[in-house]
């Protein structure tokens, strides 16, 4: 059993640790109330699960065992490699997560963009009112007006 | 005992998590340790093992022994068609005088890789219209009388031949600008349409 | 209800170290782009460029960060990133048959190789690609905090 924990836990701790943020923010996007906090949740997701992608191919040794290879350089390629002994990064995760950064920031604008707009209809940034108002408006038979004409 | 009036979206958030704790409990074991030089991610993928009888003297020899072909073979390298009517596949063949056996001592270092083992690398020709190399696809290992047979992964290629064939020293951007250019092409669309559709949004009357 | 206008206070030492911060970022993002060996890449020098135009915005207000990057320039910038990029990808298909080939295959591309150094044919092309990607990323981003930053007249606390 104690075995089965330090392989499993202590070697792989990079694992654990995107999980744990992964876990914090899924639960911000569903539990906050205000829309700009879920936005701040959601933005956080996304730059956890690139740390988790990029953890996988990092080469070099480890703190809790010893293999005897030295640590690994970043993938620019240098002549003194072959002499120390040094051994290059894997660069494919780096490559495709690239990208990915680039369409979360672009998500992360329009989705900004768009709550400028509700405030200037509803008035309010908080989710519960406006499901209150929206109630209130659908008994009363009219349209929702802009609130800051 | 009374439960505490919580909203019941804090059960939900509590719930997602037990439930990706218990997820990543059970696939925690298939994961390669943090720093692992021959992981699969890294180098290589085992695929199978034969028994070496007698054919470390033919791959000495350069000529890949027929049970470790039609092994091959069965996961997926063909040439022709597949059923009588169908169409010619286009995967690279290992027929006669189309791939070549390098014998590789140990201790070697080549293109930022440390071989550990001596082997044989196996390396094809394959196909296409403007570019007639040869590649490296599998490698062969001998370990205590018996041969284990491996697939290279791609970024052993990267390193290896960035610098000839692209002339730049950065692997990050010869693999984003001149491997996968054409990710990026579509990629600065997306930036683009970004812009249009934060433009769109916000202006009204008086400005655009 | 009127809310009230207060006068906005200038600050002299922020705005000084502005003044003096503003080429100096654009100069090392430039750097980072296309600087010796290329270290680093289309995207990473790109979003430098930005940072500094908004820290420019950020002290100074929107009318006056207005003038240092108008309208038909931001534009311009985004449109010539893009004509870069895809014109350099679609020459690539049309000459390769449609068979989508790399990118910078060297031979498609008319220019001549240095002497003696192979394959700098794609070496050339990758600079200008990877230039192409930064001028776009530094106008749409830019254009993105404008917009996200502007307040009509007549609303509370504009500028």
């Amino acid at each position: 059993m104690v075995d089965w924990i330090v392989q499993h836990i202590l070697e792989k701790y990079n694992y654990w640790l995107a999980m744990l943020i992964i876990i914090i923010s899924l639960s911000a996007i569903v539990v906050k109330e205000n829309l700009l906090k879920k936005l701040i949740g959601l933005s956080i997701f996304q730059t956890a699960f690139f740390l988790w992608v990029v953890s996988l191919g990092d080469v070099g040794r480890n703190i809790f065992t010893t293999w005897g290879l030295k640590t690994g350089t970043p993938p620019i390629l240098w002549k003194e490699a072959a002499e120390k002994g040094y051994i290059y990064v894997n660069p494919l995760p780096h490559v495709l997560m690239l990208t990915g950064i680039v369409v979360s920031a672009a998500t992360t604008a329009v989705a900004l963009a768009i709550v400028i707009r509700i405030y200037q209809k509803y008035g309010t940034v908080e989710e519960s009112e406006i499901i209150d108002k929206e109630i209130e408006f659908e008994r009363e038979g009219g349209e929702v007006r802009n609130a800051t004409d | 005992m009374n439960i505490p009036k919580m909203n019941p979206l804090t059960w939900t958030a509590v719930g997602i998590a037990i439930l990706l704790i218990a997820l990543s409990i059970y696939a925690i074991e298939d994961l390669p340790a943090f720093g692992d030089e021959n992981s699969a991610v890294n180098k290589q993928i085992k695929l199978f093992s034969v028994d070496a009888d007698g054919l470390v003297e033919s791959l000495d020899a350069g000529v890949l022994p027929l049970e470790i072909k039609t092994k091959i073979e069965k996961l997926g390298f063909i040439e022709g068609p597949t059923c009588p009517g169908c169409q010619n596949e286009n995967y690279p063949s290992l027929t006669e005088g189309n791939y070549e056996i390098q014998k590789i001592e140990k201790g070697t270092w080549e293109g930022g890789r440390l071989y550990t083992e001596g082997g044989w690398d196996v390396l094809i020709k394959e196909g296409e219209i403007f570019y007639d190399e040869f590649q490296q696809y599998y490698f062969i290992d001998e370990i205590d009388g018996e041969l284990n047979v491996y697939r290279y992964n791609w970024p052993v290629r990267v390193v290896e031949r960035t610098e000839e064939e692209t002339a730049m020293i950065n692997a990050v951007t010869s693999g984003l600008a001149d491997y996968r250019g054409y990710d990026t092409m579509g990629e600065e669309t997306v930036i683009l349409t970004g812009a249009i559709g934060v433009i769109l949004l916000v202006r009204r009357r008086g400005r655009l | 209800m009127t809310p009230e206008k207060k006068e906005y206070k200038r600050d002299v030492i922020i705005e000084v170290t502005t003044d003096l911060m503003f080429p100096l970022i654009l100069l090392f993002g430039l750097y980072i782009m296309i600087g010796t060996g290329g270290t680093g890449g289309g995207f990473q020098g790109g979003t430098i460029l930005a940072a500094a135009y908004i820290l420019y915005i950020t002290v100074y207000g929107t009318d006056k960060a207005r003038e240092k990057m108008p309208e038909s320039v931001n534009a311009l910038f985004k449109s010539l990133g893009l004509f870069l990029y895809n014109g350099a990808g679609w020459i690539c298909v049309l000459f390769s048959l449609a068979a989508a080939q790399w990118l910078n295959m060297p031979a498609f591309w008319p220019i001549t190789d240095f002497v003696g150094v192979p394959g700098s044919r794609s070496f050339l092309v990758s600079y200008m690609v990877s230039v192409g990607i930064g001028l776009t990323v530094m106008a749409s981003f830019v254009s993105q905090y404008f917009d996200l930053a502007w307040k009509e007249e007549g609303e509370r606390g504009g500028r």
